[in-house]
């Protein structure tokens, strides 16, 4: 798979829940297949996706957030898999996108294919699935609905030259349209 | 700053509807953290930049936050004031102690201490010296400008080794 197409199928399997999307591809790319309120698009401050879902679990328990990560972005915030696992959000679904690869800048290699992440996680609390196909995540999705979180799903992606627009709004307008989303 | 105004400032905060404290330790703020604890409303981070993402998440829930953090970590932070904090326009307050005030401190906060006030005036970040005597006004300070959606700093001096 690649990650536009991962991001359209999981996207669209997330209805009505939350979504906090990292900067660069990822969000360009949930911007173009699915753009809805209650997707956060963060921008710049790389790495910080899954502080941020953190924080709103933390705020919404009744809400499912899930975060939409790369290897890259979760790589320079690790030490953020240890406050999660320390407090346990059941509401939060950690997505992370992994080409081994920092794409947006040129491809450059990550460490993901020379470590492994999901002994990390496991590690530190979360319960892990891993997925190489379109397959796996339909079953993957229909396991977790029974599960609570906080849960990593690695999702093995491959390289590809297509490329999202940028996200086109304002990231006034992107916070006002999501704090309102939430109050709903 | 005393403990007993340490301690006085988390309880008004508290007070005054701040919900969240989060952030990396420092010792010139040690009472104040520890009243956290006390009261059960502390959460600590492994990085500053983490603080801030957290304390995001709460704001865009209509949380409020305070981050704490040394002026070493406020260092660390820059990048993430300037591209979620400040381009998403989201209200924290930051306390951040100031280390490398005093003449004579620790080699290592000497540079920092020296430019964290010009650090504090060109990142546009409004700001107040907290102390054992102004304590409750720099509070309402803050709690105003977190009223009117904005985010401001309140510093702690280090007038101990």
């Amino acid at each position: 798979m690649i990650r536009k197409e991962a991001i359209r199928l999981i996207s669209k399997k997330i209805v009505g829940d939350v979504i906090v999307s990292a900067n660069g591809y990822i969000s360009r790319d949930l911007f173009e297949v699915n753009d809805k309120p209650t997707n956060f698009y963060m921008i710049g401050s790389m790495g910080l996706a899954s502080s941020i879902g953190l924080g709103l679990a933390l705020q919404n328990p009744k809400k499912m957030i899930h975060v939409f990560d790369g290897d890259g972005n979760i790589l320079m915030n690790l030490g953020s898999l240890t406050t999660i696992g320390k407090l346990k959000p059941k509401n939060f679904i950690h997505i992370i996108f992994d080409n081994s690869s920092h794409e947006s800048t040129g491809g450059q290699p990550t460490s993901t294919n020379k470590i492994s992440i999901d002994a990390i996680a496991k590690a530190v609390n979360f319960k892990v699935f891993k997925c190489h196909s379109k397959n796996s995540l339909d079953k993957i999705f229909k396991k977790i609905k029974k599960m609570y979180g906080p849960i990593i799903i690695l999702v093995k992606i491959s390289k590809s030259k297509k490329i999202s627009r940028r996200v086109s709004l304002p990231p006034k307008k992107i916070k006002a349209r999501f704090m309102k989303s939430l109050q709903s | 700053m005393n403990e007993i105004h340490q301690r006085r400032i988390f309880d008004y905060l508290v007070k005054n509807k701040i919900e969240n404290f989060i952030g990396v330790p420092d010792s010139t703020m040690k009472y104040f953290i520890d009243q956290g604890f006390k009261r059960k409303k502390v959460l600590i981070t492994t990085r500053e930049e983490e603080a801030i993402g957290i304390a995001s998440g709460f704001a865009l829930s209509k949380s409020n936050s305070l981050v704490f953090m040394q002026n070493a970590g406020f260092a660390n932070s820059i990048s993430t004031i300037t591209s979620l904090v400040q381009l998403y326009e989201i209200p924290l307050i930051f306390l951040i102690g100031w280390r490398g005030y005093l003449k004579k401190d620790a080699p290592e906060h000497m540079k920092i201490g020296k430019i964290q006030p010009n650090l504090l005036k060109i990142l546009d970040l409004p700001r107040k010296i907290i102390t054992d005597k102004n304590w409750k006004a720099s509070c309402n300070w803050a709690l105003k400008k977190l009223a009117n959606h904005e985010s401001c700093t309140l510093i702690i001096r280090r007038v101990f080794l």
